[in-house]
This record gives structure tokens, C-alpha cells and sequence, in this order.
């Protein structure tokens, strides 16, 4: 094949899934992950859902590698907690068709709540662990992975990070990989883990994961290049690129495959280089697996172990250290400390964080709340911007699905109704149905507002159950959250969101009724409809700028020296002239006279 | 250092940074360079500071650096905010015209930064400055913004006439080809014109 595209990591490993004769794609949209599956569902040959978790997807992605067809699955860092439980006894069962697991870190936390290093995934499933640096890598490794799943009768992890998965680069592509679909065999001594045939898996991963450590020695994804300084380093993934930026004169122990770890080569790389240093973002992965072997190496104690690297950090970090004396080996040898990164230097610039959009109808739900002095228990998505100043409507956040429960548990230990859950509809169909259950199991006392605006909008508007819509943009039939909870009994209003004055009255009702009871506020994304009703006029003699208009907190509301103007992003959605007390603001409808 | 051309594009979510990222990226591959570059997805189109990176020449390694030869800027602060990544020598090509003031300056605990030409000359950095919103809105749409400032970057950056050309028509979409490609014309044609 003859074609070269220019395609974002992502990109490149739905087209790599594709040609390896992957037959289905499934995962929960997640930044920097989500791309992988809206590519793969555009491409010939391959089924891409989304699932409405991330634990969801990867047992339907086990369903389809039992049944012998070849599966990716995709999840951004923290998705891959939510399916820790299937795939810690998915390493004992192993696969029929190849499964592989891609999952993008997001070091620094360009748009997560926490750091994670996967590669830690490895070793505690023992499995092997694939790292691309750049597009064509992430394209070709995909390959890789589903050959050594299907070799070594084991899921893959295949780890991108936020640089490589929106990274974009030239990707060559290949001729497509045929590949037979190996039939369904029953068999529960593989299949269906009691203790009995559990425990003799677990003799088999052990063993596997010695045959992978040979194929981690033998593999070309493990490669030393030759440098022409005295020095080496050993790094992986997208790392590699900046290191071999910085320092295109090292020798480099290129880690490919960085789990099972080639002790034999990385033995071999000591011997070639009087000076070895390990390069990697987050933990100290590879290096520890050097300091197992007892060899000398410079690491964590100059390379940040939080926070994204550059090719700039990584030749400051190492600059000090070339020619320095290597200590002789000496028993024992005691980790260094890590090196914190510095924070990001103070700017005299205004920062420009993300805001809830103009327009946002779910705005009016946190000008309502506040005006209830309960703490208010956030989830994960754009809700999250609640947050931000000057709305500061949310006491705490946790991971996906977690402020019902935490609502839950807050109202018990107080023994009233002292909180709120605030959870969009995505958040709830992926995990707040189960905690909204056990709440009304355990009869708590409290407020869930569901704000549904039917998409997953933070990561770019993908589809889920309340919506309907799949990968391939198609349309099913749409769930609705007031049917189901009506089906478990749980006291449930719907209302419309851009009626704000509803919206007050129906919280106040609530916050007033003893039990749980769930609102669910709907309105659309303001992204996706993009209405402009009109516009907002200021009557300047009125205003006194007394600033309640500016409360809710969009950006189109402007503070002058004695009043306010508004700007061209009002969408004319009319919730600052329902806060405003002096009739200042009025809503000027496109078509009418103003 | 290596012979690697860093372009960093700063502006503001929804101003369609990404579509200017890749127009830039296709025309240093019509130039037969290769091409990396780095887009921040997520909170994107929420108004917050967005930054892609677009870096070519012979042979690139890192899709990011920390620091840039070029700067180009959809919005004044936010070409404020990123000539400090330029050397000296370094050139910032800015929407000067196009303030849109964040949420601490709306609320009065910040105020808006004004000295784009000051603080460029202190670091000895050249500015070119555009009014990318008139030239927009001559070209027939405000959205214009973004392509309307790449085709005054044009006439700093290192590429054929032929290369852009090539570049806009892969990727801009078709519905919207016009009205930007009048957009490039009029941005290159005002560099040209006060120059």
C-alpha cells in the first residue's frame, strides 16, 4: 500500500486496529482517548460502540475475543480503575481473539483529576505492555499487540500518553494483515474462574510471563541505537522523542515493550555506555526494574516524577549529571528520592481558565442551588466548571459517578439533608445509577440533581444511553433517566432547565421533603443547538451594578465603570435578566423591535 | 538547535485554533518537510487558553518544546501570554485587535495586559500586528478570524505561495473553502501592504 496520512496518535491506532483485522472497537469517551473509537467506527470492517463504562467495555470486548474476533478496547488512565475487576481475572482466562487495551495517561492533567502511571497496570495483571513514541509506531504496534495476544494467550496493554494520542504525525500505512477468526471453544477450565481452575491459571501467568520476557529480549520494539557520546539512555514511549531531541548524540535503549522488562539487554546497554540514565514520564517504572538487576543509574532525582516532560526538561534535568563519576556498585544500594517538578512558574498575565459556555442553560441549576446553603458533592465533565468563580457552587469532586454516594454518606453522618449531588447524564449512566440505588436502598436523605443536557459534551459530544446516538452517529432509541428512576421507586422531577424560576421552586420543594428525590434538569448543550434567541439590553440609568447578573457567571456580561454591556457570545438564554432585582436587563427576541 | 522550525498558535476555545494548526501543518508537508504537531482536545471549545504546536524541517522528533520561533495569536493577551516563548530574533504575529477579556479581569480582580508591542521589544521580538477581525469581516464571517491572521503569518513564515494554497484547500472543508480562502487573501495581502 502506497499512502501516507497525517494522523493524531489516536488516529493512527484505530487505522493500526483496522488493518491488524480488528473486528470490533468499543470504550467510554475519555480526554485524551476518545478519538480512537469515533475513527474506528468510520473504518472498513470494524463494529465501534460506546459503552457506557469503561469496565462495561472492556467485558464486551472480552465477549467478542471469546467469540474469536479481535478487539480493542480504549479508556483513558483512570477508566482503566473502573475496569481493574475484570481485567485482573481476564489475565488468568487470557483471549481467543486478540484483545488490546489502548490507554492514554494524561501527564500533568491537561484535562483529568489525577496522574497515573498504566505501565503499573502491567505488572500488577502481568501483562505485556506495548509503548509507541510518534503516529507510525502507534500504527504498527497495534499489530504487535494483537499477534503477541494471540501468541501468548493474554489481553495487551498498549499505553499512549496526551503528547502522542494528539500528536499528530505522518503514518505510512500497510498492506491489511489477514487474519483467521479462531472458533468458540468451550472450555471452563479457561473461561469460568472458581478457585479451582484459578489457581491453576495463575501457574500459567507465571509462566507466561517468563515466555514474554524472552520475547521482550528478542523483540525489535526493544532496540539499542548506537550514539556517538559515552553516555545511554533508556526511555519509552513518547519520551523517546524528546530525549532523542535533547541529546541526539546518547545511545538509546529504546523500550518498545517496556513490561516484562529485557533484564539481558538492558545488561548488555551497561556494558556498551560508561553512563546510563533512564528517561520516563510519572513513576520510576523502568527504573526500578534497572536497580533490580543492581546497576548504577541516574534517574527520578533530576527527571520530574510528576507532570508532563519536554525535550527542554529533559536536557535541563541531565545536563548536570553528564560526566559526572558513576558510583561503584555497593551493597546496598538505596533509592534515591524523587525530584518534584517545579510548579509552573507565577505569571503577571490573567490566567484563562475554561467556563461554563454562554448560553448554558445548566448555569440557572447552580445560581438555584446556591441559594440553598447545602454543600453541594460534584462529579466529573463540564459541571465541574460549577466550580469556578464567581459561581462557586461545588464542595468537592472524587471520579466518575462518586457524588451521589458521597452525598449519601455526608447527610447520614450529619443525620440531615446537608447535601446535593450535582452529576450530568453521561456521569449518571456510567456510574451514579448504582450508588442512586444503594441511596434509596439505605433510605438516605437528600438532593441528586441531574443535569442532562443528552451528550457526553466535555470530551466532544459523543453518544450514551439517555441519547442514543452510537460511534457512527446512528440513532436508537434514547433511555429516559425519569423512567428509570421511576422504575426503583426513587421520587423523581423533571424539569425544564431554561425555566429558571421552575427550577428554584422545584429545588426549594425538594430540599424541603424528607427522603432522596431526584431532579433531573434538561436542556441541550449550548455547543450543539447554538440558538441565539437575541440578545440582552442594559437599561444604564437602572443598573447599579449591584452585580447579582454577574453571579451566574457568563461571559458574555461584561462589568463597565457604573453599569455592564454585554457582548456578542449572549446567546439571548435570559437567565442574568431573571436574577437581576431592578429590571435593568431586558431580552431583546431576534425578530422583535428593540 | 536541530534544524526543527517551532510555531506555537495561542488563542481562545472555539476560535478555531485547531483548524489554523492544521492548515499550517499541510503546508509545511506540501513543502516536503517533515511535520509533527500537538492539539489540545477536551476543554477546547470552553473558553479557556488553547495551545497547538506545529513543528517541521528535515527531521522532527518531540511534538512539543518549551520554546518557539514563531507565535501566532488569535487574541492580544493570549499573544502576550505566548511571545515568551520566543528567542530573540523570534516573531509574534498577533490578532491585536481582538481583546476578549477572561473571567478574573471581567470580575476586576485582574486587569487586561496591554503592552504587546512593549514587552516584544524588550525581548527583542518582532511584531506583526493584525487587525484579524476587520479583515474577517470583510471576507464575509467574524468565524473567519483564525485563517484571516494565518494569511498574514504567511508572509513570515518560510513557504510558497503554491504550498498554502495546496495547504487551505486540504484542510478547510468545502462548505466553508470561500469565504476563507478570501479571508487568507485579504490577511497576506495586508502584511504585504504595510510592509
Amino acid at each position: 500500500m502506497d499512502t501516507s496520512l497525517f494522523l493524531m496518535g489516536n488516529e493512527a491506532i484505530a487505522y493500526g486496529a483496522a488493518r491488524a483485522g480488528a473486528g470490533f472497537a468499543c470504550a467510554y469517551p475519555g480526554t485524551p482517548s476518545t478519538e480512537i473509537i469515533e475513527t474506528a467506527a468510520g473504518l472498513d470492517g470494524v463494529h465501534a460502540q460506546w459503552c457506557v463504562n469503561e469496565k462495561v467495555a472492556l467485558e464486551t470486548a472480552v465477549g467478542c475475543s471469546r467469540a474469536g474476533v479481535r478487539t480493542v478496547v480504549a479508556m483513558k488512565h483512570v477508566g482503566l480503575n473502573v475496569a481493574a475487576d475484570p481485567l485482573l481475572t481476564l489475565t488468568e482466562t487470557g483471549v481467543n481473539g486478540g484483545l488490546v487495551i489502548v490507554v492514554s495517561d494524561d501527564p500533568g492533567m491537561n484535562s483529568s483529576q489525577n496522574e497515573q502511571d498504566t505501565r503499573n497496570y502491567a505488572k500488577f495483571a502481568k501483562i505485556p505492555m506495548l509503548e509507541p513514541s510518534d503516529s507510525q509506531e502507534a500504527y504498527d504496534f497495534v499489530a504487535e499487540a494483537f499477534a503477541i495476544s494471540e501468541e501468548f494467550d493474554t489481553p495487551v496493554l498498549l499505553r499512549s500518553s496526551t503528547k502522542l494520542s494528539h500528536g499528530r504525525g505522518v503514518v505510512a500505512l500497510r498492506d491489511p494483515i489477514g487474519v483467521e477468526r479462531p472458533d468458540y471453544v468451550k472450555d471452563i477450565t479457561k473461561h469460568l474462574m472458581v478457585p479451582q481452575w484459578a489457581r491453576l491459571r495463575t501457574k500459567f501467568i507465571l509462566k507466561r510471563l517468563e515466555l514474554l520476557r524472552e520475547r521482550s529480549e528478542q523483540t525489535p520494539l526493544n532496540v539499542i541505537q548506537e550514539g556517538t557520546a559515552d553516555f545511554g539512555i533508556i526511555t519509552s514511549g513518547v519520551v523517546y522523542q524528546y530525549a532523542r531531541e535533547a541529546f541526539p548524540e546518547a545511545w538509546f535503549l529504546k523500550l518498545g515493550m517496556s513490561y516484562p522488562m529485557p533484564y539481558r539487554k538492558m545488561a548488555d546497554f551497561f556494558e556498551r555506555v560508561s553512563q546510563v540514565f533512564v528517561v520516563e514520564e510519572l513513576d520510576p517504572f523502568i527504573e526500578e526494574q534497572v536497580r533490580i538487576l543492581g546497576l548504577p543509574v541516574v534517574g527520578k532525582e533530576t527527571v520530574p516524577a510528576d507532570g508532563e516532560l519536554d525535550p527542554d526538561i529533559v536536557r535541563a534535568a541531565l545536563e548536570p549529571y553528564l560526566d559526572r563519576e558513576v558510583p561503584q556498585r555497593r551493597s546496598p544500594v538505596f533509592p534515591p528520592a524523587p525530584r518534584i517538578g517545579e510548579p509552573a512558574p507565577e505569571s503577571d498575565l490573567p490566567v484563562r481558565p475554561p467556563v461554563l459556555c454562554p448560553g448554558c442553560r445548566h448555569r440557572s441549576v447552580f445560581t438555584a442551588l446556591k441559594r440553598q446553603k447545602l454543600a453541594a458533592m460534584g462529579d466529573i465533565g463540564c459541571y465541574m466548571l460549577g466550580a469556578d468563580p464567581p459561581l462557586d457552587a461545588l464542595d468537592s469532586s472524587l471520579c466518575m459517578g462518586a457524588s451521589i454516594g458521597m452525598m449519601a454518606g455526608f447527610n447520614q453522618a450529619l443525620g440531615r439533608k446537608a447535601s446535593a449531588a450535582v452529576i450530568g447524564d453521561s456521569t449518571f449512566f456510567h456510574s451514579g445509577i448504582t450508588p442512586l440505588i444503594s441511596a434509596a436502598y439505605n433510605e438516605a436523605d437528600g438532593l441528586v440533581m441531574i443535569l442532562d443536557n443528552r451528550t457526553t459534551a466535555m470530551t466532544g459530544h459523543q453518544g450514551h444511553p439517555g441519547s442514543g446516538v452510537h460511534p457512527d452517529l446512528t440513532e436508537g432509541p434514547a433511555m429516559s433517566i425519569q423512567e428509570l428512576c421511576d422504575g426503583i421507586h426513587v421520587r423523581c422531577t423533571t424539569i425544564d432547565a431554561k425555566d429558571y424560576p421552575a427550577i428554584v421552586d422545584g429545588i426549594k420543594t425538594e430540599v424541603a421533603t424528607p427522603g432522596l428525590g431526584v431532579i433531573v434538569a434538561q436542556a441541550p448543550c449550548a455547543l450543539l443547538v447554538k440558538e441565539k434567541n437575541g440578545t440582552v439590553l442594559v437599561d444604564d440609568d437602572r443598573c447599579n451594578l449591584c452585580g447579582l447578573c454577574l453571579n451566574v457567571g457568563c461571559p458574555a456580561i461584561v462589568p463597565e465603570a457604573d453599569t455592564v454591556s454585554i457582548t456578542d457570545a449572549c446567546t439571548g438564554c435570559g437567565l442574568c435578566v431573571e436574577v437581576c432585582r431592578r429590571g435593568a436587563l431586558t431580552l431583546s427576541l431576534t425578530g422583535e423591535d428593540s | 538547535v536541530n534544524g526543527t522550525t517551532t510555531v506555537s498558535l495561542f488563542g481562545v476555545g472555539g476560535q478555531g485554533i485547531l483548524l489554523a494548526a492544521s492548515l499550517l501543518a499541510e503546508a509545511a508537508a506540501a513543502e516536503g518537510l517533515e511535520v509533527k504537531a500537538s492539539e489540545v482536545h477536551g476543554m477546547a471549545q470552553r473558553g479557556g487558553s488553547v495551545v497547538s504546536t506545529v513543528r517541521f524541517g528535515e527531521r522532527v522528533y518531540s511534538p512539543v518544546t518549551h520554546h518557539a520561533d514563531y507565535v501566532i495569536a488569535t487574541e492580544l493577551l493570549e499573544g502576550i501570554r505566548g511571545l515568551r516563548l520566543l528567542s530573540p530574533g523570534g516573531t509574534v504575529v498577533c490578532a491585536s485587535t481582538t481583546r476578549i477579556p477572561p473571567g478574573g479581569v471581567l470580575r476586576r480582580e485582574e486587569s487586561y495586559p496591554d503592552e504587546l508591542e512593549k514587552e516584544a521589544a524588550a525581548r527583542g521580538v518582532r511584531v506583526v500586528s493584525v487587525d484579524a477581525e476587520a479583515l474577517a469581516r470583510e471576507a464575509g464571517t467574524l468565524r473567519a478570524v483564525n485563517i484571516a491572521l494565518m494569511g498574514a503569518a504567511s508572509t513570515v513564515l518560510p513557504f510558497s505561495a503554491e504550498s498554502w494554497q495546496t495547504a487551505l484547500e486540504k484542510a478547510v472543508p468545502a462548505r466553508i473553502f470561500a469565504v476563507n480562502d478570501k479571508a487568507f487573501a485579504l490577511g497576506r495581502a495586508s502584511v504585504v501592504a504595510t510592509a
